[in-house]
């Protein structure tokens, strides 16, 4: 039976603005909105080639607004968890004064009865302004300017952005692949055979990816615990979120013992990364029963048994 | 462009659309993969050359099309490519491939589960990232911005919205692949509240995990493999650019262009046409541009308002196209698929029934 995993995914990318976006940030932080010449129109937010032509833009910047006018709308009445305000608001295409085009910005209108199609909105700038879209918190309607704090000159030209975004996923986890964990928390490896090709599988393949068959529990193979180092990597880590290692570590490809494929980016124990090579002869180390009695793998420590002397072993893979 | 080689669709198979499948993506690829190999009477074995659509961001995995291709059965080695779009382009790739002459069948899939996560958030992250993802600008809200211009400029009414949606979960009673079906009173359908004021829930595409294969063959092997080749006989995609902000709502510049390059209005009159128009308000955006009239059967497998399993919606165009020569009589049939905010990107492909 399919079962479900939660996972919460980070999205946090840091970008360039290169000379025309990062011109319009740093309006932002002066609560100053440009837009860019393009013959005869002013494109509003700027960018950088011509989308009619397709050419660069000469980077003519025109200050535009801060009034601008609906030209669309739609109203949000439950916000997600990735839009700009937390409760019930409208998405506008405002023509800002002097624009030639729509900017795309939530309208904080209260309700919807406020919303109409050329009505006047002007922005509400947040007061700690880093050179962001979300600098502008919200249009509200009006025809004046609200009071800008701190509206003085850039010190420094905006040149990076963040954006941070998060999706919760629900990804399904297969009958197989769930019965490949179920053994490992038993500290038994369980293989699976193709019904056609006959080759054995390691890690819960859900088919055999030679025949593009489904493979079923009736398939299923106790595997054996030894296997052969057939390759491996020493990893220098670097500290990204997540990253728990501190000094320089091996993974390993294990191939086990009459099996097909490999176990692949294993961790290895009692063996020093300048003693990882090719043709190592492992078993399988499982940690001590947990409090609800399951197992883990923790890794691969050499048999002491002669290496196997065999160059095609770095071609295993998968 | 014309095509210079002809390429005829020679099976294909969809998935069954649902809200919530218990397969991964692979497994509802290896399943479309068979029928669909199957339907054109020939073995994994005998493709050269695979092509996929799909998304990390919907998938929640980084590099997931690696998985699907188990779905392939690519041993030996197999010619494969993958897009970051609707399967529909991975056809129109799978097409291209097949004109350089030297392989004569290719297949292309479309996959994906809108439901590992809430659409909404994962939409922006596809969208521009400086000025349109900062502020989860989704689909919904994208579209319901381009209904509103339509609206305000008198091309559209609610009730002429709510007709489509009736019309089309009537047609989609025969498919049954829909996931939304049945009678549906237009009264009714106007008095519901709004989702996303102005569009309410028949406005708006169901959210559907599936899959979809299509298999392309060429010219003499194509006769050789079928007695009915669905020949491809225009093919094209625009796109234009990518702010709304900057395009005129109104109309579809890019559907026009690509209707006008795959030679649509040449060869004869078009029977019927299956539209991604994901909202009640697209279709008369893309008939218009399109130049379909009103004696043009408009999605009559119920379209993506019946079912809209993202990263294949556009594929499966294709197929109930090529359904529709195959399997209703239809002479000429026009398959359509869209991609990007508010009909950024346009795909036409004309497909004809002939040996």
């Amino acid at each position: 039976m399919t079962t479900y995993v939660e996972s919460t995914v980070r999205f946090p990318y840091k970008r360039s603005l290169g000379p025309v976006i990062g011109q319009f940030m740093t309006g932002l932080t002066e609560a100053r909105l440009l837009g860019i010449r393009a013959d005869d129109r002013v494109i509003v937010p700027p960018v950088e080639w011509d989308p009619e032509t397709g050419e660069q833009l000469a980077h003519e910047f025109v200050e535009v607004g801060p009034a601008g006018t609906v030209r669309s709308w739609c109203w949000v009445e439950k916000p997600t968890t990735q839009h700009p305000l937390d409760r019930p608001f409208a998405f506008a295409l405002i023509e800002l004064d002097g624009a030639s085009t729509g900017f795309l910005h939530a309208v904080d209108a209260g309700r919807r009865e406020a919303m109409t199609t050329g009505m006047r909105v002007v922005p509400r700038w947040r007061t700690e302004r880093r050179g962001h879209i979300t600098d502008v918190e919200a249009f509200v309607p009006g025809d004046q300017p609200l009071p800008v704090e701190r509206a003085e000159p850039a010190g420094e030209p905006v040149t990076m952005m963040t954006y941070d975004a998060e999706v919760h996923y629900l990804t399904p986890v297969t009958e197989n692949e769930t019965r490949v964990g179920q053994a490992a928390a038993e500290g038994r490896f369980l293989g699976l055979r193709c019904p056609r090709c006959a080759r054995l599988y390691v890690g819960g393949k859900n088919d055999c990816p030679i025949c593009a068959v489904a493979l079923t529990p009736q398939d299923e193979v106790d595997l054996p615990q030894r296997g052969t180092i057939t390759n491996y990597v020493i990893i220098t880590p670097v500290q990204y979120p997540g990253q728990t290692e501190t000094e320089p570590f091996a993974r390993v490809h294990v191939l086990l013992d009459g099996v097909d494929v490999v176990l692949m980016f294993q961790p290895v124990v009692d063996l020093a990364n300048d003693d990882v090579r090719p043709g190592v002869r492992v078993s399988a180390v499982w940690t001590p029963p947990d409090g609800t009695g399951r197992r883990a793998l923790a890794g691969w420590r050499p048999t002491g048994e002669p290496d196997v002397d065999d160059p095609a072993l770095v071609n295993r893979i998968h | 462009m014309a095509a210079t080689e002809p390429v005829a669709i020679i099976g294909w198979s969809v998935s069954p659309m649902e809200r919530r499948t218990d397969k991964t993506e692979a497994q509802l690829l290896l399943d479309v993969i068979t029928d669909a190999t199957a339907h054109a009477g020939i073995s994994r074995a005998d493709v050269d050359f695979t092509c996929a659509g799909s998304c990390d961001y919907v998938a929640g995995q980084a590099f997931s099309f690696v998985q699907n291709i188990n779905a392939i059965g690519a041993w030996p080695p197999k010619r494969d490519s993958h897009v970051e779009m609707d399967g529909a382009w991975a056809l129109y790739e799978a097409w291209v491939r097949l004109q350089l002459g030297d392989l004569d069948v290719a297949l292309a899939t479309g996959s994906g589960r809108s439901s590992t996560a809430d659409p909404a958030t994962i939409y922006p992250m596809e969208m521009d990232p400086y000025y349109l993802a900062p502020l989860g600008a989704d689909a919904v809200s994208m579209a319901a911005l381009q209904a509103r211009v339509l609206l305000d400029a008198g091309l559209v009414t609610e009730r002429q919205m709510a007709t489509i949606a009736a019309r089309t979960r009537r047609d989609a009673v025969a498919n049954p692949h829909a996931q939304v079906s049945g009678e549906f009173d237009v009264d009714a359908l106007l008095a519901g509240e709004y989702v996303r004021d102005p569009l309410r829930r028949h406005d708006l595409p169901p959210i559907t995990d599936g899959a979809c294969a299509v298999v392309l063959a060429r010219g003499e092997k194509a006769r050789e493999l079928t007695d009915r080749p669905v020949w491809i006989t225009g093919f094209a995609h625009v796109a234009e650019a990518h702010q709304p902000g900057v395009r005129d709502l109104r109309v579809s510049t890019s559907a026009a262009r690509a209707a006008k390059a795959a030679g649509v209005a040449e060869g004869g009159p078009i029977d019927v046409a299956e539209l991604q128009s994901a909202f009640t308000h697209e279709e008369p955006v893309l008939t218009a541009a399109l130049g379909l009239g009103p004696e043009v059967a408009i999605n009559p497998s119920g379209g993506p308002l019946a079912a809209n399993p993202i990263m294949a919606t556009g594929l499966v165009r294709i197929a109930e196209a090529a359904r529709q020569i195959r399997d209703a009589g239809k002479r000429r049939a026009l398959a359509h698929a869209t991609s990007g905010p508010c009909l950024q990107q346009n795909l036409v492909c004309v497909l004809e029934e002939g040996r």
